[in-house]
């Protein structure tokens, strides 16, 4: 064994060149010139043309192998989306994003928006026109980034990609100053009403009026009691909110998004955690407020009573992206599949429970 | 993978960072002015930190005074010179003691309280609601605290300074008696002279202005409910006790380290 090894060896290392490696090293001549023209390597050329062959990474996406987003990243590879399997094609199959007319001027136009949390992405590709002096409703399953909307058109959130216009402002764009400007044209009505907890119900609600009007107190006196009345809590002005019911809570919110009579109000899931009746008030409140006051509002819920009670406009949200949106006796009677299947609250259809 | 035990070291120094940051914010817009379109949220601050905090402060910083006329009664004692009791109860009450004393009350009563307050308002979308109101919120919830607390806490310092004093007294002179008034406050007030209190004054500063930040940075970063704003309450404490020694620590080294400023032999 032993005597046999080195045999071996020594014709593996001796190997016969083939003819024409040979003449191919004769043809390279001198050590120096091989060297220029390796520096001479030019990368983006290279990059241009691709890799010859890819060795240890997984294989680029074919189109129709994977679905890609508009930017480029891969689902499943680059990011995910909540409720869509790594493996979907094409999740926005349904997505028409038809935008039936809603015989208005457009008061917030959200465009293209983008917005990821590490690898989830919550809004993919968002477009989005609501109407002045009506109350629009954008409704979807949980979990498809409705509050992230809503947090991107007051400016708590900046997108990724795409933009939000409000009144002809680019929100996004606008610096803090500027920002805080626009925000007194705001009321925002917090899902658990975001009552400041260390004042009284009354301070609450006078709590805009201090800060950004040059009001007496007399003055500022009427507009709260008015205000607080007006969402049925004349009695409670000076209850800590801890001591007020959820529902409760959420009308002296309502009052305090009020105050300064703003031009675009908006509301987070203002029915849950509510019961029907209470539900059904609240409802009544913001339809009758509106029909008092006008401007922009913005309700965002998942639920049907209250979309058939309040809504002049509905945009059905899912995935990140609007399905359809419209008037809402159109979108009620749409013929895609799940807006079908979600404003008839149907168990078949697009949507399940996974 | 190799670089795992990295990254403990790299989540501090980005939090430090971020802490230095939310700084910078909070310290531009209590110098800029910009704090004063909050003046009375600041007062009221102020009127909390007054309320709230002094009689915990001066009820520590008493304790601490005794324990440093204890000790120098008893050291100086020992060492057969019991009328320079208050060489040790000089330095060790303007010095060190108090300003620690003052230090830990601030994190435990102020900086914990900030935290938690600042935190629920966090997870309950308070601060949110302000944003939205149009009402800056680092302006108003943290620069009017910084505010309230340089408006403050120099007087309720100084006046701590003296409650140490008395307490030192009381156990030197009164209780254990090895030396007389007159001897005492002599070599007591021999033993420091105005720029001293300033130094002491600075460094207790120094530490409030480090515990206020680092309350408001913990409490408005806070996130992950009720739990998360325990951890932060948590953090912020092991944070703030951990300043207040390098303060401290710093403050004696550059100021008493190179001229500890004793009259001792001329």
């Amino acid at each position: 064994m032993d005597g046999e090894r080195p045999e071996e060896t020594g014709e593996q290392a001796q190997p016969e060149l083939a003819p024409e490696i040979e003449a191919a090293l004769d043809d390279l001549g001198p050590a120096e010139e091989v060297a220029t023209e390796i520096e001479e390597y030019d990368e983006t050329a290279a990059a241009e043309a691709g890799p010859d062959i890819v060795v240890g990474t997984e294989p680029a996406p074919a189109n129709g192998d994977q679905f890609v987003a508009s930017d480029g990243a891969v689902l499943g590879q680059d990011f995910v989306i909540p409720g869509v399997g790594p493996d979907d094609v094409d999740p926005y199959r349904w997505h028409t994003g038809i935008k039936r007319d809603h015989g208005g001027t457009n008061a917030i136009e959200v465009i293209d928006l983008v917005k990821q949390f590490g690898r989830t992405r919550i809004l993919n590709g968002l477009n989005l026109g609501l109407p002045d002096d009506q109350i629009s409703m954008v409704l979807g399953p949980s979990g498809t980034g409705k509050s992230v909307l809503i947090k991107h058109i007051v400016g708590l959130l900046y997108p990724d990609s795409g933009d939000v216009i409000v009144k002809g402002e680019s929100i996004p764009a606008l610096s803090d100053d500027e920002l805080f400007e626009i925000r007194k044209k705001f009321g925002l009505l917090f899902q658990d009403g975001a009552l400041f907890g260390s004042m009284n119900i009354y301070d609450n609600v006078a709590f805009p009026l201090r800060q950004h009007t040059d009001k007496g107190e007399d003055e500022i006196e009427s507009i709260v009691t008015r205000r607080l009345r007006e969402v049925g809590l004349g009695e409670a002005h000076f209850k800590m909110p801890n001591e007020l019911s959820g529902g409760m809570r959420k009308r002296a919110g309502f009052a305090r998004a009020l105050v300064l009579d703003p031009e675009i109000v908006m509301f987070d899931e203002p029915d849950s955690g509510l019961d029907p009746v209470r539900t059904a008030l609240l409802c009544e409140l913001i339809k009758e407020v509106h029909a008092e006051s006008g401007g922009c509002y913005l309700v965002i819920s998942h639920d049907l009573g209250t979309a058939r009670r309040i809504a002049d406009f509905i945009a059905v949200l899912w995935k990140g992206r609007i399905v359809e949106s419209g008037p809402k006796e159109e979108l009620f009677e749409s013929e895609n599949e799940f807006v079908h299947q979600f404003l008839g609250a149907d168990v078949t259809g697009p949507l399940a429970m996974d | 993978m190799g670089s795992a035990w990295l990254t403990v070291p790299r989540d501090w120094i980005e939090s430090l960072g971020e802490i230095t940051r939310f700084s910078g914010m909070v310290l531009g817009q209590v110098f800029s002015g910009r704090v004063f379109r909050y003046f009375g949220e600041a007062l009221s601050q102020a009127g909390i930190l007054i309320l709230g905090s002094t009689a915990v402060i001066f009820g520590l910083v008493f304790t601490i005074g005794l324990t440093c006329g204890v000790e120098g009664a008893f050291f100086n004692r020992s060492v057969g010179a019991p009328a320079y009791a208050g060489v040790f109860a000089a330095w060790c009450n303007l010095r060190e003691a108090i300003p620690y004393a003052f230090g830990y009350m601030l994190s435990a009563k102020v900086g914990t309280g900030i935290v938690a307050e600042l935190g629920a308002m966090r997870i309950s979308d308070e601060i949110d609601a302000l944003e939205v109101m149009g009402v800056p919120p680092v302006t108003f919830l943290a620069a009017t605290r910084m505010l309230g607390a340089f408006m403050t806490l120099p007087f309720m310092y100084i006046a701590a300074i003296g409650v140490g004093y008395i307490a030192s007294y009381i156990v030197v002179v009164e209780q254990i008696g090895d030396v007389s008034a007159g001897g005492y406050l002599l070599i007591f007030w021999m033993f420091q002279n105005p720029p001293d209190v300033m130094f002491s004054l600075l460094k207790a500063m120094a530490m409030a202005v480090v515990i206020v930040l680092v309350g408001c940075y913990y409490g408005y970063t806070a996130s992950g409910g009720p739990v998360g704003v325990g951890t932060a309450t948590a953090k912020s404490m092991v944070l703030n006790i951990v300043m207040v020694h390098i303060i401290g620590m710093l403050g004696t080294l550059v100021i008493w380290g190179a001229n500890p400023r004793a009259p001792i032999g001329g």
